[in-house]
């Protein structure tokens, strides 16, 4: 029984839009989007208005696996054919046959078996391996990835050829983040559905000042982050201790695949980089988990300068002694200070030769 | 006039597109235009056995143009279809794969394609006769 497709924004419409009139095309399709935002769900949804619904729908996580675990999966084996096989098996193409073949995190595919996947779906045709015998399949293929395949083509980690094949129909389905209006929704549809499922559970509906907040949460891990934040809330029956859990670490986390909606936020993304920098450098010298009352009452800056310039000028000695190979004398040449002022360093800041 | 010659032509670059749009326009035919293959399929099934003619790019977002012809081709047999690549080879010849009629690279010589259009849609019209 398959998920629908939960949403009212216009980036869900069209989705929903577009399935309908290419499900019963059975057009190779290509599925992008963030961890946990549905992709697996648009492919059932695919296969359930296709013609092919009363037929398989196989699924295989092209990450999971192994390279020669995945290709046994795919094609399938003969007896005997490598240690361990011990029967025939029939592979995934063989049994999504007049069915559908999802191919989860297909980015991650190693390039060799990239190439025979190439050749099933050109030819039909493939073989189980120990086997000379050439089967033939109708198989629709629809896959998924978060990566970005143009950028993985150009580090040449995936076929240019492939990728025309499988992106004939290309869907993306937005981070969660950028369609907050279908956070409602989706809090409605899992309520209901965990309510029924777990009949004892202590779970309340999320008031509007709840819902805000969670419509203000970035949701890294998307649909299925919520999704698990409602199941838990069944069980605590307290959704301000959830939201307290949920990983703060993201003031505004970066989509990792490209949309169209980026350029838009090109400012707010620039803006983002430096956030990030700035938090970079001076978690260094601060603690920043502590909470901003207890953080502004250590801070100083005549402290925090000394743990800067100190930490500086250790990581710059040991540079020059590891590129003299730890000559002593020599580097304080270099570093334009008298030998006995680094020897003094050296013990300050704890500086000894690697052990051999 | 006898009745003019209707194309859809679809590419996501809009520069092409009005291009296409001013100089088929100039050259008498009744011109209809698609940003992506969704739009352009909902335009072909909304009026359909309405186009003489489509001219798709084939790199696009949603449905590409490989996507587009093959649909276009199972339920508009008749359909006479100009694919354009300026990607290499791959979407090229999956266009040819797709049955397109004929697949043309970018830069695209506007007469010439226009040329194409009208012997495209003359062969059919013969082939309708006979």
């Amino acid at each position: 029984m398959s998920t629908p497709l939960i949403g009212v924004s216009k980036s869900i419409l069209k989705i929903k839009e577009l399935i309908n009139h290419v499900a019963n095309t059975c057009l190779n399709v290509l599925i992008t989007g963030e961890t946990g935002v549905g992709k697996e769900v648009v492919a059932q949804n695919l296969y359930a208005e296709s013609a092919r619904s009363t037929k398989n729908f196989v699924k295989i996580n092209c990450a999971a696996l192994p390279e020669t675990l995945l290709e046994s999966e795919l094609f399938g084996f003969e007896k005997g054919a490598f240690t361990g096989a011990h029967k025939k098996r029939p592979g995934k193409f063989q049994t999504a046959d007049k069915g559908v073949l999802f191919l989860d995190e297909i980015g991650d595919m190693p390039m060799a078996l990239q190439s025979k996947m190439l050749h099933v779906l050109q030819s039909g045709e493939f073989s189980p391996l120990g086997s000379d015998q050439e089967f033939r399949t109708d198989v629709w293929v629809i896959a998924a990835t978060n990566h970005n395949l143009e950028q993985s083509i150009h580090k040449k980690t995936f076929r240019e050829d492939l990728f025309y094949r499988l992106n004939i129909i290309k869907i993306d389905v937005p981070p969660l983040r950028e369609r907050k209006e279908d956070i409602p929704s989706l809090l409605e549809y899992y309520y209901r559905l965990y309510r029924s499922e777990y009949p004892d559970n202590h779970g309340s509906k999320p008031d509007s000042e709840i819902v805000a907040k969670l419509c203000n949460y970035p949701w890294p891990g998307n649909v299925r982050q919520l999704q698990n934040c409602i199941k838990k809330q069944m069980i605590l029956n307290s959704w301000a201790k959830i939201i307290e859990d949920l990983p703060h670490e993201y003031s505004e986390t970066i989509p990792q695949i490209e949309t169209d909606s980026r350029l838009k936020d090109a400012s707010s993304l620039k803006r983002n980089e430096f956030d990030d920098d700035r938090t970079a450098i001076i978690s260094k010298f601060v603690d920043l988990s502590t909470s901003s009352d207890k953080l502004f009452e250590d801070i100083s800056l005549k402290k925090i300068k000394k743990l800067a310039s100190d930490r500086v000028e250790k990581e710059v000695i040991m540079f020059v002694l590891e590129k003299l190979g730890w000559n002593r004398s020599r580097a304080a040449k270099i570093l334009k200070i008298s030998y006995k002022t680094l020897l003094y360093k050296m013990n300050e800041f704890e500086i000894f030769p690697p052990v051999k | 006039m006898a009745n003019p010659n209707r194309l859809l032509i679809v590419d996501d670059n809009e520069d092409i597109l009005s291009t296409f749009y001013e100089f088929f326009n100039s050259m008498g035919y009744e011109v209809k235009t698609a940003v992506d293959g969704f739009a352009a399929l909902k335009l072909m099934r909304d009026k359909s056995n309405f186009f003489d003619c489509l001219i798709t790019d084939l790199v696009m977002p949603n449905i590409s143009g490989v996507g587009l012809i093959s649909i276009v081709k199972k339920e508009y047999p008749h359909l006479k279809i100009i694919a354009m690549t300026g990607y290499g080879d791959q979407p090229g010849a999956l266009a040819s794969e797709a049955a397109a009629d004929i697949v043309l690279f970018k830069p695209i010589d506007l007469f010439k394609i226009e040329n194409t259009v009208s012997e495209l849609i003359n062969q059919a019209n013969n082939n309708k006769k006979n």
